[in-house]
């Protein structure tokens, strides 16, 4: 029993002599140094800030990055009230509001911050009046930059500060915060944003740093992922340049073998750069109140009735379900076709045309016909085997699906079996209720050019870390099961077109253009007009679709705008 | 013979005016108010566990045991508490389960432990208290509390040693949690699993031995599994201390606060009401879990050293009084306390000096709580029921 007691009094006596071990470690060894520790605030976080990672085109070229900026910050635990009360005048913002952000007052003694992109002007006024701010910490901060401005407005989006509500569903932003928006910046921001760094460090009675925290590592911060986008950068000018004269349009042009977006333009637009100062109302109020809304990404956000563009898939289907053979001639256009008690109207009169000479022509009467014979479900699911009616899938928020009629929809629409089929004649010249955007028309055509298969269109090629390749977007195929000569009188007849028919103005001496006009009906507005179109005909590479809002007729002004867009892609373009 | 143990009394009241005085100074009037309301339930617990017949506390050791495994599964039911379910909540006061779960227990194990003339390492000798011990850790581990529940660990050694079980069995006996615990970092399961091998080697036949180890070695591989399904916080606490660094604005901060408080308290501190940290709001749980920093930093190095030499006295006195009493059940239970306010010192004030993982552990005696006081209180009483009969 003795030596029990004994024993348990030696474990006693052990750990109480580790505990004073320790205590004399610290009070006495280390104890000058803990003093001083404790003397006044001592330690300070400080917050390494992230850059965010940065864009560039398909080539190189840099299309987003950082920049140098200020920040305001203030230390909770070192600022007073009359330090409060003058940064509030400086800021012109209220003081009850700087209150409100100093709330959460952590443990740590580390910089909140309070105001982000702080001017030249307002900085200056808070280092001359530094003696009388103590607490408040001026520091070096990156923001988003925009080289660009407009030109990249509906690829790459824009960051804006974080929202409430954002910060409510992500906890690991704070207040003040720049979060993706839209586009790429949205869609791609846990790759774009970095994360933040902390160091510890020791500062001096007058906040002047002594030295790094023994005690805590610091933790550097991570860089945001570096972007290579598909688009080049020089056609997207080219794009610009030539539908920004225009009041409303979009252009968008895919690599057909790859679904590489190349360029992707939508007018008007408006610059991201705004959206990291605090926005001055008449500004915002400009953007807000513009009814062509510059917010609207018209490339893939807008359906459009595809008008004529639409006849070479009614065509194709014509042909593959043997409604007509390439060379069969329908009743002769004169100008009106009747169907039932009602009449309907071709642009010219046209007189006999087989399937070629009708697509050459864009004529109604020939595809009214077709019309009469083809059932609603049966076109509308030709249409989804080719993407049409649902989201391409491109990478980029803010997408619309168009619209694709079918027997659902139109009993919907009008009534079960209260429509006939007079529907599906204006369904077979693409006006009423079909609508696509200008990416699904571009995919659609891309599709043809490949003979029978089409790839998602995208945006991001590739991202980067510190140089190591991390994401490559690998195309990603879709077939369609269709008959290759049906395909090719169609192809056929699509370069005709260009070469005869109402896309001359398309024309081009060195590369042949196919494609196909479009005048989208907008009553009681004015007609929209469509040119889709691939090149080189025989070889095709590229895909483009133009829309000009309430324009006229897409042979006179969307189709030059695709001739020199081509042009410029297989001359003057930089070589990847 | 009766006759007080002033010594066992004295260091407790010494213990509870410095408690009180402690938390005055890291708080406020108000929660010293309020521990005083507690005082009176900790003196009743104490004059109860000190007046009555002993053999009717052993009498009813089955159904202290009983009614705390129903209120240990009630707490899971209806207890609240900071992400757990710790605590009844009475009106503003707070009821802690497994307060009382620390004295049952011991009751419980002490009585069927006394029985046992001969300790070895067989079924028949640690089935049963290891079946007593075992329902009640889980129930605590689920509320979760890992900290109390370890508790009962050191306890449970002390008493199976005080029985006569030999320290190598013991150490086999515990090898499987040990091993789990040093299991949540490599680096600490390595050396302790190669010393722990040495010895086993040593002392064992050989095919024992490796059984041992397997069974050691399969719990310590088991512990990044339990580690992944801890709750945030607690895998927080323990990714602090293996790596203090990563957790740059969570609890290791605490701890590099708590380090200033004490540090910069140096050998005579700050005085009374005077210090600095815990003014400023830097320490969390400044009343309770951390009110050792708040004593070190005002009293210094002596100050903090004349507490560990109460606290090592009155632990002292426990066993002596263990030691002395015929009553092998008796002394049994004083052990059995003994190990817990010594593991409740030890870990509380390691933790605090950085030299232990941060656990919600209290101070015995000197931090704010109303079932940790009464509880331990009720602990002294017995041992001083124990001293006063000791023939």
């Amino acid at each position: 029993m003795k030596d029990r007691l004994k024993r348990l009094c030696f474990i006693l006596i052990t750990l109480l002599l580790i505990l004073g071990a320790r205590l004399i470690q610290l009070q006495i060894i280390q104890g000058k140094r803990y003093a001083r520790l404790s003397d006044r605030n001592r330690i300070r976080k400080i917050v390494l800030p992230a850059p965010r990672g940065r864009i560039f085109d398909r080539n190189g070229i840099l299309l987003a990055d950082t920049r140098p900026t200020w920040t305001v910050a203030i230390i909770p635990t070192e600022t007073n009230d009359s330090a409060l009360a003058l940064l509030s005048i400086l800021l012109n913002r209220p003081q009850n509001e700087l209150l409100r952000r100093l709330q959460p007052v952590s443990e740590v003694p580390a910089p909140i911050d309070i105001l982000r992109n702080a001017s030249f002007d307002v900085i200056a006024k808070i280092e001359e009046n530094n003696f009388r701010l103590p607490g408040v910490l001026v520091r070096v901060d990156h923001i988003r930059n925009y080289p660009f401005r407009n030109l990249y407005s509906h690829v790459i989006g824009y960051v804006g500060e974080i929202t409430e509500e954002e910060l409510s569903r992500d906890s690991s932003y704070r207040l003040l915060d720049y979060i993706g928006k839209t586009g790429i910046e949205a869609r791609y921001e846990r790759f774009l944003r970095g994360r933040d760094g902390y160091k510890y460090v020791e500062v001096d009675a007058r906040g002047r740093e002594i030295g790094p925290l023994p005690e805590k590592r610091p933790e550097p911060y991570i860089p945001g992922k570096d972007i290579y986008l598909t688009i080049d950068h020089n056609l997207q000018q080219a794009a610009y340049d030539l539908i920004s004269k225009y009041e409303r349009a979009a252009v968008v042009a895919i690599a057909i073998n790859t679904g590489e977006i190349l360029c992707l333009v939508s007018y008007p637009d408006f610059d991201p750069n705004i959206f990291l100062a605090p926005l001055n109302p008449s500004q915002w109020n400009t953007l807000i109140s513009n009814k062509s809304k510059p917010f609207y990404n018209r490339a893939i956000s807008s359906a459009y009735p595809p008008g004529s563009t639409f006849k070479p898939l009614v065509a194709l289907l014509a042909l593959e379900k043997q409604l007509i053979t390439p060379h069969a001639q329908l009743l002769p256009c004169n100008g009106t076709f009747q169907y039932g008690n009602r009449k309907f109207k071709c642009w010219s009169a046209h007189g006999r045309l087989n399937i070629i000479g009708a697509i050459e022509q864009s004529c109604n009467v020939f595809f009214y016909q077709l019309g009469t014979k083809i059932r609603v479900d049966t076109l509308a699911e030709f249409c989804h085997q080719f993407g049409l009616g649902k989201n391409t899938g491109i990478d980029i928020p803010g997408e619309n699906a168009g619209n694709i009629p079918d027997r659902d929809f139109l009993n919907r629409r009008y009534g079960k079996n209260q429509w006939t089929q007079g529907f599906m004649l204006n369904y077979c010249i693409g006006q009423g209720e079909v609508l696509v955007t200008a990416l699904q028309l571009t995919q659609l055509y891309s599709c043809f050019a490949n003979g029978g298969f089409y790839f998602r269109p995208y945006l991001v090629a590739k991202i980067e870390s510190a140089g190591q390749i991390i994401l490559i977007n690998k195309p990603q195929r879709f077939e369609v099961k269709i008959n290759q000569t049906n395909l090719d009188w169609i192809k056929n007849a699509l370069t005709r077109v260009v070469e005869y028919g109402t896309g001359q103005a398309a024309q081009l001496q060195e590369i042949t253009i196919a494609g196909k006009t479009g005048t989208a009906q907008n009553p009681p507005n004015p007609d929209h007009a469509w040119f889709v179109g691939y090149a080189p005909a025989d070889n095709p590479e590229i895909a483009i679709a133009v829309i000009i809002e309430n324009a006229g007729h897409g042979g006179t002004v969307a189709a030059p705008i695709v001739g020199e867009l081509v042009r410029y892609y297989f001359t003057k373009r930089t070589l990847p | 013979m009766k006759k007080v143990d002033i010594t066992l009394l004295g260091t407790t009241c010494l213990l509870v005016i410095i408690g009180l005085l402690a938390i005055y100074s890291s708080a406020s009037s108000q929660y010293l108010f309020r521990q005083l309301i507690f005082l009176p339930v900790g003196i009743t617990g104490l004059l109860i566990a000190c007046f009555t017949p002993r053999r009717l506390i052993y009498g009813m050791a089955e159904i202290f045991y009983g009614l705390t495994l129903l209120l240990l599964v009630l707490v899971l039911i209806f207890g609240s508490g900071p992400g757990a379910h710790r605590w009844f909540a009475i009106g503003t006061f707070n009821f802690q389960p497994s307060e009382l779960a620390k004295i049952s227990t011991v009751i419980i194990l002490a009585k069927y432990l006394s029985y046992r003339r001969k300790m070895d390492f067989d079924f028949r000798t640690l089935a049963g208290p290891t079946a007593i011990v075992l329902p009640v850790v889980t129930l605590i581990l689920l509320e979760p509390d890992l900290s109390t529940s370890i508790s009962f660990l050191p306890m449970y050694a002390a008493m199976l040693y005080w029985q006569g079980l030999r320290p190598l069995y013991i150490l086999l006996l515990f090898m499987p949690v040990l091993s789990f615990i040093a299991g949540f970092s490599l680096y600490f399961w390595i050396p302790f699993f190669s010393i722990l091998s040495i010895i086993v080697f040593l002392r064992l036949r050989f095919f024992r031995a490796l059984a041992a180890i397997a069974t050691g070695s399969f719990f310590g591989l088991l512990s990044p599994v339990f580690l992944s399904l801890l709750k945030d916080y607690q895998r927080a606490r323990i990714k602090s201390f293996f790596a203090p660094w990563l957790d740059p604005h969570g609890i290791g901060w605490n701890i590099i606060q708590s380090q200033i408080a004490i540090g910069s308290g140096r050998l005579f501190g700050k005085g009374y009401l005077n210090g600095s940290q815990k003014r400023l709001g830097f320490l969390p749980n400044r009343h309770t879990d951390f009110i050792f920093s708040c004593i070190a930093e005002e009293f210094g190095l002596i100050g903090s050293v004349v507490l560990l030499i109460i606290f090592g006295l009155l632990i002292y006195r426990l066993l002596l009084i263990a030691y002395r009493t015929r009553d092998q059940n008796g002394a049994l239970i004083t052990v059995g306390f003994a190990a817990i306010i010594g593991y409740h010192v030890f870990v509380n004030i390691g933790m605090l000096l950085g030299i232990l993982p941060v656990t919600g552990i209290t101070l015995p005696l000197i931090s704010y709580g109303g079932s940790s006081l009464a509880a331990t209180m009720t602990m002294i009483g017995f041992a001083l029921n124990v001293a006063m009969n000791s023939e």
